[in-house]
């Protein structure tokens, strides 16, 4: 049976392609035809080759970047992938009042960025409570440098972006963990598993496709870093800029009246590239691991 | 179905090509000169200015009826920019020529369009009245290698030190001798350290991205060569300078903290009375008087700190005057009224900063400080600092300049570069930008 028109599915489509055409694609199509020009945010520019890679490549700025993303998708995924799936374990049982720390383990998810991270500065700063805990405890004589350290710096933005991220995830394994069979748990039971067993046996084969789903969602969440490290960093990226994330870069080269847009979108460009990159070979080393 | 394919190759292609001129151009529209600057005063305007709203809503919108008054056919309609995203406002406006007929700017922003040849040259078409503003402040809105100035001078502001006189007491320091120059800061500033350190304060507030160019040019240091087109600061003054920086960090002179901190922790660590000396524009004393009054009250102020032989600062903000206005002769007719006598001395009378026309500058009420309070102490001493101030930090220090200039510095502050590197690292990658 032939359909009547054949433009019809186009045209219910037609809303959705507008939109992914004007704010999506025909953006991205122009961040690459830009990357090759010295264009600025005020206008003008010519078309420069490949210039802007060239200086990308040359560029120290570029290149600690680059390490400070790569280090924070290394760090900060795996703890996404593990954390929340051991809090969703958690606050699955129906036991009285269980939905209050649901809603308190979600709550940071629709909080501000920037209030949590001013929050957070607040908390790590010489004075704040983390080192006056460190220090009540006699852990620490000194107060640690949290703001004002890159390592220290990375690491507490680190630690936020997996704070904030935790109830978002958890919520996507308890969709998952329940579609695990009950039975499954139960005739293991009766076999004998204890609930660590059960958890590697049954719980985590269960949730395997979730886990590959918040892997790739984490990495690509990791890769767009800024808020963090620009709020809790106030506006430096610590000392010298060394805490930098390649989103922060690109802002900071591509903003302002006198932003190169041409070099920034070379450096989006990298990070888009960087992305992709990361994605495929994730998804690949899942995929040999599922054909084991 | 073998079309679909094709049609959809072709709809990339079309849009590939039609991308490929998006974003290019030949800089700000609407360059040329749209009306003329001696034309009738009359028709509609638009104003932007800065963060003004709404603490002196009531002033503008007065000056606005008193033009609109003296000038009969005409309207103006004000739009206040927060500082927060006025840049990428500012550059879209002028991308799509729809930047305001008068335009509320400072040097450093006003910079990048100067250059893209964006406004009206004053002393092309108003060269009668550059006599009548402070020397200093119209030349704030020349661009290096260009000729003529391109702003109006609006208000001026010009930094005095102001300082804790209680914490000074407390440290056996004389309350009534405030430092004047670096020399006496830093060693008031370590004095106080050492007195406020069971006390929970210490010197002062490095505010790196606020001062640190600024007190180069105060000590003398060439900023940049004749021309403006190289940085030039890496000079054994400004080694010593940064050395110094970095042991005043290392022994607690400075708020462990500060490194990385700008002039709003700064103000809130003053107030906070966490640190002693605050060296900072005159008009932060009615702040800190509405969020600390315990703290206003023991503060006192000094003059603004030099080296010997080292010009005074004074800050800028302009009103300028876009070429694509299409109504040129009004936009300079009320630029000109707002920044008359009369408006500014009434602007100057409700907060604490300066008029930027001399007949202004002249008027008894910036030196009469008879009544003994801080505000009239600073008044007329930041008055008196200004006859010979300049704007000494160059327009091309723009924030990807000074994000690279205080990163280095901080480096060497906690060591990691020494303050030889610092400086010869920061020449070199602003002048690769700076350069382009």
């Amino acid at each position: 049976m032939k359909p009547q028109y054949k433009w019809l599915p186009w045209l219910f489509l037609a809303p959705a392609l507008v939109v992914a055409l004007t704010f999506t694609i025909s953006p991205f199509l122009n961040t690459i035809v830009l990357s090759f020009t010295n264009s600025t945010t005020l206008g003008g520019g010519s078309f420069n080759g490949v210039d802007n890679y060239i200086a990308l490549a040359n560029s120290p700025q570029f290149w600690i970047s680059t390490r400070n993303t790569v280090l924070y998708v290394i760090v900060v995924v795996p703890l996404l992938m593990v954390l929340p799936l051991l809090l969703a374990v958690l606050v699955e049982r129906n036991i009285p009042g269980i939905g209050f720390f649901r809603s308190v383990f979600y709550s940071p998810v629709v909080a501000s960025m920037v209030v949590v991270g001013l929050i957070w500065t607040w908390l790590l700063s010489s004075d704040g409570a983390v080192n006056g805990l460190l220090q009540s405890l006699r852990v620490i004589q000194e107060p640690l440098p949290f703001l004002t350290d890159t390592t220290l710096l990375l690491l507490s933005c680190m630690m936020v972006t997996v704070w904030k991220g935790l109830g978002y995830y958890m919520v996507i394994y308890l969709a998952a963990l329940g579609n695990v069979p009950k039975e499954l748990h139960e005739a293991a039971q009766v076999d004998g598993a204890g609930g660590a067993r059960r958890f590697w046996s049954i719980t985590m084969p269960g949730v395997r496709p979730t886990m590959l789903l918040v892997g790739l969602l984490g990495s690509i969440a990791a890769m767009k870093v800024f808020a963090e490290i620009f709020v809790i960093s106030n506006g430096t990226a610590g000392p010298g800029g060394q805490a930098r994330s390649l989103v922060y870069t690109i802002r900071e080269v591509g903003l302002g009246l006198s932003g190169e847009i041409g070099y920034a979108s070379a450096m989006s460009l990298a990070l888009f590239l960087l992305t992709i990159g990361f994605s495929i070979l994730y998804l690949r080393s899942q995929r040999t691991d599922q054909m084991r | 179905m073998k079309k679909l394919p094709m049609i959809a190759l072709g709809l990339a292609g079309v849009l590939t090509i039609g991308l490929t001129g998006c974003g290019l151009g030949s800089g700000p529209s609407g360059n040329e000169d749209s009306s003329p600057t001696d034309g009738q005063v009359k028709g509609e305007i638009t104003f932007s200015t800065l963060q003004l709203k709404p603490t002196f809503t009531d002033y503008i919108e007065g000056v606005i009826a008193d033009f609109e008054k003296a000038n009969p056919e005409t309207t103006v309609k004000w739009i206040d920019i927060p500082f927060q995203g006025a840049q990428e406002k500012i550059s879209t406006d002028a991308q799509a020529g729809t930047l305001p007929d008068v335009i509320n700017l400072n040097p450093n922003f006003a910079q990048p369009l100067e250059v893209q040849g964006a406004f009206v040259n004053l002393d092309e078409a108003v060269p009668e009245l550059r006599e009548k503003y402070v020397a200093g402040a119209w030349d704030a809105f020349q661009v290096p290698g260009e000729d003529g100035s391109f702003g109006f001078p609006w208000y001026l502001s010009s930094e005095v030190t102001m300082y804790n006189a209680s914490m000074f007491e407390a440290a056996g320091l004389d309350p009534a001798a405030p430092p004047t120059t670096y020399a006496e800061l830093f060693d008031d500033a370590r004095t106080l350290a050492e007195s406020g350190a069971s006390a929970g304060f210490t010197g002062m507030h490095p505010a790196l991205e606020n001062r640190f160019i600024t007190d180069l040019g105060r000590m003398g240091v060439p900023l940049m060569n004749d021309a403006g087109t190289e940085w030039t600061f890496n000079t054994p003054v400004a080694e010593s300078y940064v050395a110094e920086l970095a042991e005043l960090y290392q022994t607690g002179v400075f708020p462990s903290d500060s490194l990385t901190q700008d002039h709003a922790k700064e103000t809130e660590a003053y107030q906070a009375g966490q640190i002693a000396l605050f060296p900072s524009g005159a008009n932060f004393l009615s702040i800190i008087e509405e969020n600390a009054p315990d703290i206003a009250e023991t503060t006192d102020v000094g003059p603004q700190i030099t080296s010997e032989g080292g010009p005074t600062n004074v800050s800028v903000m302009g009103l300028l005057v876009p070429k694509s206005s299409k109504n040129k002769a009004t936009a300079l007719a009320f630029a000109e009224f707002m920044t008359n006598a009369e408006k500014q001395l009434a602007f100057s009378k409700i907060v604490t900063i300066f008029p930027s026309v001399t007949e202004a500058l002249d008027d008894p009420y910036f030196m009469d400080d008879s009544d003994g309070s801080v505000e009239s102490k600073a008044r007329r001493i930041a008055a008196e600092q200004l006859t010979d101030a300049q704007n000494i930090v160059p327009v091309q220090f723009d924030d990807r300049i000074k994000a690279i200039v205080i990163g280095k510095v901080q480096l060497a502050m906690n060591g990691d570069l020494t303050p030889a590197e610092a400086l010869d690292q920061a020449v070199e990658e602003s002048n690769a930008i700076t350069g382009k």
